[in-house]
């Protein structure tokens, strides 16, 4: 054989190819979903991290007794219903009947309490549950009793929860592993199979519809994560892809049918194009704060706290993380998501009116700030926290005081951010982040809210009034109590400044304009179809 | 010669145990906290503590290295921290995506590079020689990124001819496999090519003055034997060289390609490794990257042979 034979044939056979290529059982194309996630799922055990992708995971696997709407009303998933006897101190959960875990097996109570139980070790609802629970056992294969030492008028919101970590029901197998270690399978009885043997994480999760699965009837109006779940997909995979450009490439050539969170200069090229449609994923914002490390100066000092908010510019720090766009961000916000229950304007006079530098420089001396070091903290690779992070230096810079700004990688930010030190020995005076809608829209899982000093959130602020009063919203009877409580947390809050909002930021996502039916609040994937 | 080869294998040992030292030493003392990752932003640090007992990360240095390097004695690169599944396995699964873009791209630049340099260097001084230097700058300076990106906007979403993402296993046919490296190839193989021919100009222009190349000049040989029969063979090892150094800079590129065109290889697991400081992982794969590099360069060693038969081993 001469080369050029050699060559020739080689070209051949590259033509060829696709012809001679093996014949795959593909799925037929309407029936696929293919979806970018907002972050890589890296771990598939959605008590175990508190990582929202993870969550959005759970939700495609996994089935919660209890589902939530827009108005945050608990409407039953799993459950048949729930009876309260004993002056609402002990409910009984019923199963509905024909529920299938995906390894073929019934879902038994069993399985619930055992589900429930390493949940209320990790979710901060769990944990308050779990403080007025007296015993949490299976009555039989389809009936659950919670004994309560007293009423916890949350039980099923409670069970219903969006906040991360969610209390999915799984196996009882898995359930009994540690809620601080990792589950080994992903065994749910949700609207969808997770495909093992698929997964490649940093790439590729693939879920293929359960077929076992059957909607709930009596679930309400679809709504968040309530209502019958109809599946109109046969296959849905994730693919990850972490450059957001190429992402939006990949939506605009009809690649990727739903880019969950593209970047605000993205969303610009994205809205120009009329085969795709940029909307709104949750009508709940995310709250950005800016933080303050509690335990040493200067911001151990309250007055210093104060003194900066005549400087504070909402409209500054949304602008830097979502451009200038009204529609993708909200100033004059509260410590609670805009939109909720429980947003309220207590307390927000000083970060309303015209803006001073000055003034917050002459408050900062008069509350004898001494030239402390101050180090601000954050990271360069997660956007809003980046921008919040800039906003904060360019402030802190303009107050003249002595500043050393660190930015580095979020998993550098994470370690140093738990840091208890002084400055001197590596720790921080400020970090900014922002917190998803869902978990600060009441006192319940609001982590920078708390006031419990040492067992706080990073910062470690001793604010024991905030404390008494989300005690109290526990037992609050109805909402506009809880409302009246929530006022009060937030008046405290601006007194003593665990953290000040910098504004409230939305979660856009953008996909083909053929999809419809898309359910409102987070990456869900029942609902939604092709047209 | 297997005397030598054996003799570079077992060389290969301390050099990986030295790696292995610095590689987990450096990981033990950088910045960042896995539990803190899993643990998200909604985490006490309570959970966090919890979470980093759970995982073994509060003992000490030497018990941890110490049952690392006993594992890889045994074949057993460790568990990721978060997904859970072996390395080994997370590697494998990667390796495909990886080994296709970097013998693609060697292939093409290889291809492109070595006429080029030649070509240069036949017409030294003239516009093709110009415009051959030209490209090699320009390969040096634009970043592959920018490259990629110009690349996927004029073929993938202008044109509509090549698909802008994702990777296609060989076992799905051959051009569906094909198809999805052509844009990262060329991304990837640009700084390549450039490096390539200016080694190969630089290198063509010292053999052409040599006497023997005159003699066979004299002697009537034809300008293309004398180009690549005479003075290119005598040429290569410098170009053999440089190709496999160039490996090292295939790496290092695929890790960018890898991100802007979404291809699930090793570059991207590196990359997401990093970020989250999934220990494991990362040691897994510097250490598969430095066993491939000394391989590289021990097979070029071999390859000096093949063209200058005065080197022996």
């Amino acid at each position: 054989m001469k080369r050029r034979d050699l060559v020739l044939g080689g070209g051949a056979a590259l033509v060829s190819a696709p012809l001679a290529a093996p014949a795959f059982a593909q799925p037929a194309q309407n029936r696929v979903l293919k979806f970018v996630p907002q972050a890589n799922l890296t771990s598939v055990d959605p008590v175990w991290t508190t990582a929202t992708v993870t969550r959005n995971h759970g939700y495609m696997v996994f089935d919660c007794l209890y589902g939530l709407d827009d108005q945050f009303r608990p409407f039953p998933q799993m459950a048949e219903g729930t009876s309260f006897e004993n002056d609402n101190r002990t409910a009984t959960i019923t199963l509905r009947p024909g529920l299938f875990f995906h390894d073929g097996e019934a879902v038994r109570a069993a399985d619930a309490v055992a589900s429930l139980k390493r949940w209320m070790r990790r979710s901060p609802i769990g944990q308050k549950l779990n403080e007025y629970t007296d015993e949490l056992v299976a009555l039989d294969d389809r009936r659950l009793r919670f004994r309560l030492k007293r009423p916890f008028p949350l039980l099923l919101n409670a069970l219903g929860s969006v906040a991360t970590p969610t209390p999915f029901i799984m196996p009882e197998r898995l359930a009994q592993t540690d809620a601080f270690t990792q589950i080994r399978e992903t065994i749910g009885s949700g609207p969808f199979r997770f495909v093992q043997n698929e997964f490649n994480s940093g790439s590729l999760a693939v879920y293929e519809r359960n077929p076992r699965y059957v909607p709930n009837p009596n679930a309400g109006p679809v709504s968040l994560t309530a209502g019958p779940k109809e599946v109109h997909f046969d296959r849905v995979e994730w693919h990850i892809i972490t450059d957001t450009s190429t992402s939006t490439s990949a939506l605009i050539r009809g690649e990727m049918d739903w880019f969950e969170q593209p970047t605000p200069e993205n969303q610009l090229l994205l809205r120009r194009n009329r085969n795709v449609v940029v909307e709104m994923l949750t009508p709940f914002m995310s709250v950005g704060i800016m933080r303050f490390n509690h335990l040493h100066p200067p911001f151990d000092n309250p007055a210093i706290r104060r003194a900066i908010l005549p400087a504070v510019q909402q409209s500054d720090f949304m602008i830097a993380a979502q451009g200038p766009e009204p529609e993708n961000w909200r100033d004059g916000v509260g410590c609670f998501t805009p939109g909720s229950p429980f947003a309220n304007d207590e307390g927000l006079d000083p970060l309303k009116g015209p803006r001073s530098i000055e003034r917050a420089r002459q408050l900062l001396r008069e509350a004898g700030y001494n030239n402390e070091p101050i180090r601000i903290l954050g990271p360069t690779d997660i956007l809003n926290p980046a921008a919040l992070t800039q906003v904060a230096a360019d402030l802190f810079r303009r107050l003249q005081v002595n500043l050393d700004v660190v930015l580095t990688d979020w998993g550098t930010v994470v370690q140093r951010r738990a840091s208890r030190e002084p400055l001197d020995r590596g720790g921080w005076s400020i970090t900014c982040t922002t917190f998803a809608g869902f978990e600060v829209m009441d006192p319940v899982s609001h982590f920078p809210l708390r006031g419990n000093g040492n067992g706080a959130w990073f910062g470690w602020p001793n604010v024991p009034e905030l404390e008494t009063l989300r005690d109290s919203w526990f037992d609050a009877p109805d909402v506009p109590a809880q409302q009246a409580i929530a006022r009060r947390m937030q008046g405290i809050a601006m007194q003593e400044l665990p953290f000040v909002p910098v504004g409230a930021v939305a979660s856009i996502t953008a996909h083909r304009r053929n999809l419809t039916g898309r359910v409102p609040g987070f990456a869900q994937f029942w609902g939604i179809r092709r047209a | 010669m297997w005397a030598y080869i054996f003799r570079r294998v077992l060389a290969t040992i301390p050099v990986m145990a030295i790696v292995a030292l610095f590689v987990f030493s450096l990981l033990y003392l950088a910045p960042g906290d896995p539990a803190a990752v899993i643990a998200g932003d909604q985490a006490s640090p309570d959970d966090v503590e919890r979470i980093r007992a759970s995982l073994g990360l509060d003992r000490p240095y030497l018990v941890r290295f110490g049952e690392w390097v006993f594992n890889i004695l045994r074949g057993d690169l460790g568990t990721s921290i978060f997904t859970n599944l072996p390395v080994s396995h997370m590697i494998m699964q990667r390796v495909e995506p990886t080994l296709s873009l970097m013998v693609v791209t060697l292939v093409l630049s290889v291809t492109i590079a070595v006429p080029m340099g030649v070509v240069a260097a036949w017409k030294q001084g003239t516009h093709a020689d110009r415009a051959v230097m030209a490209f090699a700058v320009l390969g040096f300076s634009v970043p592959v990124f920018v490259v990629g990106y110009v690349l996927a906007y004029v073929f993938a979403l202008e044109l509509d001819w090549l698909p802008v993402q994702g990777y296609t296993p060989l076992s799905q046919g051959l051009w569906p496999w094909f198809e999805n490296l052509i844009l990262p190839s060329i991304a990837l193989g640009t700084v390549y090519i450039a490096l390539i021919a200016r080694i190969t100009r630089a290198t063509m222009l010292e053999v052409l003055s040599q006497d023997y190349i005159r003699t066979a000049r004299a002697k009537g040989v034809g300008q293309r034997a004398i180009l690549f029969l005479h003075a290119l063979k005598n040429a290569a090892v410098p170009i053999v060289t440089v190709i496999g150094i160039g490996i090292a800079l295939l790496i290092g590129g695929a890790v960018v390609t890898e991100s802007v065109f979404a291809i699930p290889g090793l570059g991207r697991l590196t990359v997401d490794a990093i970020l989250r400081r999934d220990y494991p992982v990362i040691q897994g794969v510097v250490l598969l990257f430095s066993f491939v590099y000394v391989l590289v360069n021990l097979v070029i060693d071999l390859l000096y042979t093949l063209f200058d038969p005065r080197i022996r081993y």
